[in-house]
């Protein structure tokens, strides 16, 4: 296989493992899902929205150039990606999933008043993040549902590791912490509006 | 309905009625069918109109049927256009929006700190029964925080929000849904716990002109007074918010 058709193969895998599952499964889903399935879905969605707007105003203040704003971008995009993933899986399962114009986030002034400012509150928001689709991967009823959320948990942990590093020391967990929607909603609520 | 419930509403309803009777005359006063919610705000806003503020449900009903109102405002969209597309109303549109709380008297007695304490302990829930607005919002949260179960747990099913407001305010139930705006009145009754914005339904207000009314032209006007930066900061004084985003 040459570079380029790998690349395109590679490409409609990940969508696959993006999409897929949830762009034709709803009635199949729908008759297994569990209220804290439809909560965990609501959460991310809306943490997903949130982290993609922290993206784009860190990288709108320039204080982050180079790899540094590559590291940005990639998280937005990942956010974007996700965001619909979960919104996708919610229409699946006869649920009406939020939207960003539903928010008003209210970052704290001095957010972006910095780069490890910027940097300490994007962590602020990722590791709740982390520890709720580790919860959700664990506990979902629905397989599709369990692949995504481990799929998730894992692009999080990758823009926890890259975040760190740009700023904050690198301190990987062995074990990071699961925990459920309450307590995942309880640290990050102030920003969401 | 119990003695004391039927007292404090015929107390909100003649200080309503007061406030209207006391207003400054005026040509011809519009009939406003309005959700209970907007009662304060709407009240102050202009003393001068007719009021018929209760659930958005029953005021549809009741404007199919024939009833005399020159304006309809609802507290859900679903209301206003399913009348817009039977030719009832002109087209409505958004002029305000709201948030859902948690509302719990101020003694506490059932010790409720969260929403999730709503599923963790034995509570006595009320809440609007599933066709009035803030009804289908409270089926909304829940449905989206995953806690559907306390539905279980419900006592009573409200016609309307000031219901709801006035069966937790008299201690008669443990916790109740409403709207933020309704928890300000008997803010010395009751504790409002807060309900995450990821977990908050769509609460858009429409209002429009009841196609068959005499008195059009002022009605539009009403409605146009509403829109504008006077009414939005009258509806923000009364803790109502503003026109969302999307349907700007």
């Amino acid at each position: 296989m040459d570079r380029k058709r790998f690349l395109v193969s590679s490409a409609g895998l990940s969508a696959t493992v993006l999409y897929g599952p949830f762009v034709g499964a709803g009635s199949a889903a729908r008759a297994a899902v569990t209220d804290d399935d439809l909560a965990f879905a609501n959460f991310g969605v809306s943490a997903e929205f949130l982290l993609k707007d922290f993206y784009a105003k860190a990288l709108a203040t320039k204080r982050f150039g180079g790899l540094h704003a590559n590291v940005l971008r990639q998280g937005r995009r990942a956010a974007n990606n996700h965001a619909a993933a979960l919104s996708n899986l919610l229409t699946g399962a006869g649920d009406t999933p939020p939207l960003e114009e539903d928010f008003e986030f209210a970052w704290p002034r001095r957010t972006f008043a910095s780069a490890p400012q910027a940097v300490k509150t994007g962590l602020t928001v990722l590791r709740p993040l982390l520890g709720a689709y580790q919860s959700a991967a664990a506990t979902s009823s629905v397989v599709d549902y369990r692949v995504l959320y481990a799929s998730l948990g894992a692009s999080i942990g990758q823009q926890i590791g890259a975040l760190s590093a740009l700023w904050a020391p690198v301190g990987a967990k062995s074990f990071p912490v699961a925990t459920d929607v309450e307590t995942a909603s309880a640290a990050i609520e102030a920003y969401l509006g | 309905m119990s003695r004391p419930l039927a007292l404090l509403i015929a107390l909100v309803t003649a200080s309503s009625l007061a406030s209207t009777a006391s207003a400054q005359p005026q040509q011809r006063s519009l009939t406003i069918y309005a959700a209970a919610s907007l009662t304060e705000a709407f009240s102050s806003y202009d003393k001068a109109q007719r009021y018929n503020f209760a659930g958005s449900n029953a005021l549809e009903t009741q404007i199919r049927n024939g009833a005399p109102a020159d304006v309809f405002a609802s507290a859900a969209p679903l209301n206003t256009q399913r009348l817009y597309r039977a030719g009832i109303v002109d087209k409505p549109v958004t002029f305000t929006s709201n948030r859902l709380v948690l509302i719990v008297p101020r003694s506490n007695p059932a010790d409720l700190h969260s929403v999730y304490d709503l599923r963790r302990k034995p509570v006595k829930l009320v809440v609007a029964g599933s066709a009035v607005p803030v009804g289908g919002y409270t089926r909304t949260v829940l449905r989206k925080m995953g806690l559907t179960s306390v539905l279980s747990k419900v006592v009573s099913q409200e016609s309307d929000v000031k219901a709801v407001t006035g069966k937790v305010a008299l201690g008669q139930a443990d916790a109740g849904f409403v709207y933020g705006t309704d928890a300000r009145p008997v803010s010395s009754q009751v504790s409002v716990i807060r309900i995450p914005a990821w977990a908050q339904p769509r609460v858009r207000y429409e209002i429009a002109v009841v196609s068959r009314s005499s008195n059009k032209a002022a009605a539009r006007a009403w409605i146009k007074r509403l829109l504008s930066p006077i009414g939005q900061k009258a509806l923000r004084r009364a803790g109502f918010l503003p026109i969302p985003r999307a349907s700007r």
